[in-house]
């Protein structure tokens, strides 16, 4: 009967046990082979700091740290990822754009679209319009977006003062910003601010 | 005679026609600012189409509120409105205290330059003191957000409430129909008692008595219960034994509480804004703070998370200037697919056309992301056979979808395609 009663209490403490393995909230749950989900090279978006986690099967005792520490212990903040080194340029990439923030008149007079009048271009920057402008400047560009309504001060394309202000204008501003609006630059590629360039234009003369 | 008096009138009439050349307007006031509903309701209509973004009439925005605007700048006020909203940089150029005064005041912030025609200009004033002399009703003022976000966790209580309510009050009803049923049964039993005349068989149902104890103890109940015990113990056990490695439902604490719910869903920011790398690369990567600070330099700056931000990037938001003692913000990740399996977003979501809520779920209802799909690679193959490959318009299918048809009657699927090799995803 004792025997029974230990084997009966073993069995609900294993099921209990299993039950407790599943993720919830702060605990991602058991992991089978651990090494598996613990990258040993860095990853650039997942850091372990902590060089404790991992010890108990730490497969190389000489790097002196828990198996699962992945930190780059030579970058600021033991990062993994970098800033590309300062003052070069990503081959294939554009070079890097000339025009200051308050070069605003210059820019708008000297820059052209390297893109042509299509109804493809234009649709492809609506695409990238509804994704990054529309929030703010509204479907149609009266700068009633859901946050433009919170955010405050955003124009009205076809307003007196923009409906007719230049392609390089466009383009500049959604590269650096203007006003209380920021630079997109990090956002969108040379060619898809050209392309957004070419539907702004469509919804300044309607 | 005759003479004089028409040298009288034509003075007269010359007098006039002087009068209402200068004045072109009929109504107006005595500081030359029309009164004239045609010319306001046009003012208004300019008003709203290219001022109402920067300036109210009663609030400030981005620009001073404009109610009584005329009796505080330099007089005459309506030439000096005109040239300030035609050139505004070169009134300031010009050393206007005034206007300079109000540079400084709004942190260097230049009004854009209007070139309307003078007339559209005095219909603008003409509308803004017309607005100037209604007072505003009072409203609540929506500070920038979580007040929609409140209504709807109040509504959602609410509906739960009712809920709630009305299984108590099917539950009290059920109760009660059993409390009466007993009553029932037992009144009929103790007036069939009393009666003699019953027969055998009906006196046998009558007279019997339930006895719990035996029941419990007989080899049919001890059976079915444990046959039930085991069975539920088993299914719990290897509905377990599948939780190992599946980090499905993670939801850990982040270090700020970023709101998806709020951002992709009251407001409707597209999930591109901030994932940028989801249409071109391998990860939709984490936005980096640049993107939160294209609206929290304006929106919820006081915030206590908001200020999470400004510390990190060592922003300071009195003089909006960004220092050199940046930290990284540090996000728990919550969707790790291990090593050994490759992904890539840009393949799923550019090419496949797939919504982002196919795989993240309901990322719109969630105030703390969790991990809604399982990331077995079970649920990778079975959407792998499922779905039809997204070939329109990509001439890369073209010969692809042409051997398949040749073959095959149904839609081609990414199994079709080799979606289950192993070396898709493993290698």
């Amino acid at each position: 009967m004792k025997r029974n009663l230990t084997r009966f209490s073993g069995f609900v403490l294993a099921v209990y046990m299993l039950a407790g393995c599943a993720a919830k909230d702060d605990y991602p749950g058991l992991e089978y082979a651990p090494q598996m989900y613990h990258s040993t090279p860095y990853e650039p978006l997942s850091q372990i700091q902590n060089e404790e986690i991992g010890s108990w099967l730490d497969s190389n005792p000489e790097d002196e740290h828990g198996e699962f520490y992945n930190s780059n212990p030579y970058n600021a903040h033991g990062m993994t990822m970098r800033e590309p080194v300062a003052n070069t340029v990503r081959r294939g990439e554009d070079l890097p754009y000339r025009y200051a923030k308050d070069d605003l008149e210059l820019a708008a007079a000297e820059l052209t679209s390297p893109l042509e009048d299509s109804k493809s271009v234009v649709k492809e920057g609506k695409a990238l319009y509804d994704r990054f402008c529309e929030h703010c400047h509204g479907k149609t560009g009266q700068g009633d977006g859901l946050v433009g309504e919170v955010f405050l001060g955003v124009p009205v394309y076809n307003s007196a003062a923009l409906k007719d202000v230049s392609e390089g204008h466009i383009f500049h501003v959604i590269t650096m910003g203007k006003g209380r609006m920021g630079a997109h630059a990090s956002q969108l590629s040379v060619e898809e601010r050209w392309k957004v360039v070419k539907y702004v234009q469509t919804l300044q003369k309607q | 005679m005759f003479k004089r008096v028409n040298f009288t009138h034509l003075s007269l009439l010359i007098f006039f026609f002087t009068l209402t050349a200068l004045n072109p307007s009929i109504a107006q006031d005595d500081d030359g600012i029309p009164t004239d509903p045609a010319v306001i309701s046009a003012g208004e209509k300019l008003f709203n189409g290219n001022c109402k973004t920067c300036h109210q009439v009663h609030k400030k925005v981005i620009g001073p509120a404009l109610k009584d605007v005329w009796t505080r700048v330099p007089q005459p006020a309506v030439p000096w409105i005109t040239a300030f909203v035609k050139n505004s940089s070169a009134v300031i150029a010009s050393g206007d205290e005034y206007a300079v005064n109000l540079y400084e005041e709004y942190n260097k912030t230049q009004m854009t330059s209007f070139a309307f025609k003078d007339d559209q200009i005095l219909s603008i004033i003409a509308y803004v003191k017309a607005e100037s002399a209604n007072v505003p009703e009072e409203k609540v003022v929506d500070n920038g957000g979580n007040q929609g976000g409140g209504d709807q966790t109040a509504n959602a209580s609410v509906d739960s409430g009712y809920l709630t309510a009305i299984l108590v009050i099917l539950i009290v009803v059920l109760v009660l129909i059993l409390i009466v049923l007993g009553i029932i049964v037992n009144v009929l039993t103790k007036y069939l008692k009393d009666k003699k005349d019953l027969e055998e068989d009906d006196a046998e149902v009558v007279n019997q008595t339930f006895d719990l104890g035996k029941l419990a103890k007989s080899n049919g109940v001890i059976g079915l219960v444990i046959f039930l015990f085991v069975a539920i113990m088993m299914k719990a056990g290897i509905d377990g034994l599948f939780t190992v490695g599946v980090q499905q439902n993670y939801q850990p604490s982040q270090p700020i509480a970023f709101s998806h719910k709020i951002h992709a869903g009251q407001y409707e920011i597209d999930c591109n804004y901030c994932h940028t790398g989801v249409r071109k690369a391998k990860s939709a990567n984490i936005p980096s703070a640049n993107i939160c600070m294209n609206c929290h330099t304006a929106i919820k700056t006081d915030s206590e998370q908001i200020q999470k931000i400004y510390a990190a990037i060592d922003y300071n938001p009195e003089t909006q200037e960004y220092g050199p003692n940046t930290k990284p913000i540090e996000w728990v990740r919550i969707h790790n697919l291990p090593d050994l399996a490759y992904f890539n977003h840009s393949q799923h979501v550019k090419v496949g056309g797939l919504e982002c809520e196919t795989c993240h779920g309901e990322i719109k209802e969630m105030d703390v992301v969790y991990q809604y799909a399982p990331l077995t690679m079970g649920w990778c193959i079975n959407c792998h056979r499922e779905t039809e490959v997204n070939s329109k318009g990509n001439a890369y299918y073209d010969n692809l979808v042409e051997i398949h048809e040749a073959k095959s009657k149904d839609p081609m699927t990414v199994e079709d395609i080799g979606g289950l090799e192993c070396s898709k995803c493993h290698y």
